[in-house]
């Protein structure tokens, strides 16, 4: 749980305030949470859904888009906590589910975060140019250091804090109503991913005819590759 | 004779972008990450502390952009902060004006391909490599993004500074451009395969109920893509409260 924890931190400074190479992004954390908890599956389908919903939320000029380096961790962190709780497979199931939830709902609760570090940044940002006029040039990396700091800390705190509540909240509901939650998880899974490739897909075809022809028909080329290639 | 920027104050700049947006807020967005980065330089090209701290103090003001491009931008910026150490330059007003104006630029180019088009593209192939079951599609995701990523971010400086003001002019504009469009059809072929992949991972299809359901989620997608509100998280936040509703009132 440390481990996760501690992840939680390096995605929260991935996400904005240190080089956003996106190892702050769900699959990646997904995917080294599955390798600390030692199952792939479970972590990887929380992550792919995670991912396919977070590929379209961009930091586009000041727009604080939602959280997904925190709701990666605490989905991924949470379904394999639960996960590691229960024997049989439909338990598992439910476990994504819950998983993917609650990484959307700390996605969401997450911006008004992201937005009080925003508005303290403000002032960290004065107190620097009123220190370098006055001679500390120093001042610089000062500020620098204390916004990161901040950023790490936040990120591990409220990941602490988002999965010290579901397990608490969660648990009970999953270890009883684990075959209600394997049909959710049944229903819900095709319509999160066909809600995430609508959005890539626009993302790409941008209204343009001939890209929406090569999607139909690389559809079709792959889904034939697939169908008759299979022995 | 005035001081000249090397390289090694190049290469110090360039490490310092990765902090960027560090301290990104409302009010001044990337300026004081900017000054952070332009540090190095301005120590270089002005011995005076007091000049010094003035430029400095100058350079925290608002600056924003695309935070990978951002390295011509500073790059150019620290020729012209050269030029104006060695009293060729424009003044205070006309470098801000540079600034801005390179801001603004940068950001319509980078938004587009690294934000909209690589971006979406790397998480795809990400996706559709873990699809399988495999843990390879993370690091496909972060190899398909940080080669173009980290290579402008390290090496960007040293362009803006050789390339000045006109980095994004002409040939290197037209071959971002080409990039962005051949990634956008690379990308729609993507999303393609992912969803025959989706539909029978190994040829083997998916239930009709699964079929149906990615269908029915494409189809409300396209349609949720045409507005911005709500959010996609928040649509994805409605369909799963929706299909418990359904499992619980069964």
């Amino acid at each position: 749980m440390l481990g996760t924890l501690l992840l939680g931190g390096v995605a929260a400074l991935d996400a904005a305030p240190v080089a956003q190479t996106l190892l702050s992004q769900p699959l990646v954390t997904a995917t080294l949470l599955g390798a600390l908890w030692g199952d792939w599956r479970v972590a990887l389908e929380i992550g792919v859904v995670l991912q396919i919903l977070a590929a379209s939320t961009l930091p586009v000029g000041a727009r604080t888009p939602e959280d997904y380096a925190a709701g990666g961790v605490v989905g991924a962190g949470l379904g394999l906590a639960l996960a590691a709780r229960q024997p049989f497979a439909m338990a598992r199931e439910s476990a994504v589910l819950v998983g993917v939830l609650a990484g959307l709902v700390a996605a969401t609760l997450g911006v008004p975060l992201l937005k009080w570090q925003r508005r303290r940044n403000e002032g960290l940002a004065r107190w620097c140019e009123a220190e370098v006029r006055a001679g500390r040039e120093g001042a610089l990396g000062e500020a620098h250091g204390a916004a990161v700091a901040l950023a790490f800390a936040v990120g591990v705190g409220y990941c602490a804090v988002c999965l010290g509540l579901g397990l608490w909240a969660l648990d009970p509901l999953v270890t009883r109503h684990s075959l209600r939650l394997s049909r959710a998880w049944a229903l819900a899974q095709p319509l999160w991913l066909g809600l995430g490739l609508a959005q890539l897909l626009s993302a790409f075809v941008q209204r343009r005819l001939a890209r929406a022809a090569v999607f139909g028909a690389a559809l079709i080329g792959a889904w034939i590759a697939l169908m008759v290639g299979t022995p | 004779m005035s001081a000249r920027i090397t390289r090694g104050d190049l290469r110090r700049m360039a490490a310092r972008t990765f902090l960027l947006q560090a301290t990104f807020n409302y009010e001044r967005q990337q300026g004081l990450g900017w000054a952070w980065a332009m540090q190095p330089a301005l120590d270089r090209l002005y011995a005076d502390p007091g000049e010094r701290r003035e430029r400095l103090a100058e350079h925290t003001a608002y600056f924003n952009t695309q935070p990978t491009l951002a390295s011509l931008a500073l790059g150019a910026a620290a020729g012209l902060e050269e030029r104006r150490a060695a009293g060729e330059g424009p003044d205070a007003a006309g470098a801000s004006r540079v600034r801005s104006v390179l801001g603004s630029a940068l950001a319509a180019l980078g938004d587009r391909f690294f934000w909209f088009t690589l971006r979406p593209f790397a998480a795809c192939l990400g996706v559709l490599l873990a699809l399988s079951g495999s843990w390879v599609g993370a690091p496909a995701l972060l190899l398909c993004y940080n080669v173009a990523h980290l290579g402008v971010r390290w090496r960007g400086v040293g362009w803006g500074y050789r390339a000045g003001p006109e980095v994004m002019s002409g040939v290197v504009r037209r071959r971002f451009e080409r990039l962005t469009a051949a990634l956008g059809v690379l990308g729609a072929a993507l999303v393609g395969v992912t969803t025959a992949f989706l539909l029978a991972p190994g040829g083997d299809p998916r239930p009709l109920v699964f079929q149906v359901g990615l269908a029915a989620g494409l189809g409300l997608g396209l349609v949720a893509a045409q507005r911005p509100r709500p959010s996609p998280t928040e649509w994805a936040l409605g369909v799963g409260a929706l299909c418990l509703a359904a499992t619980w009132l069964r």
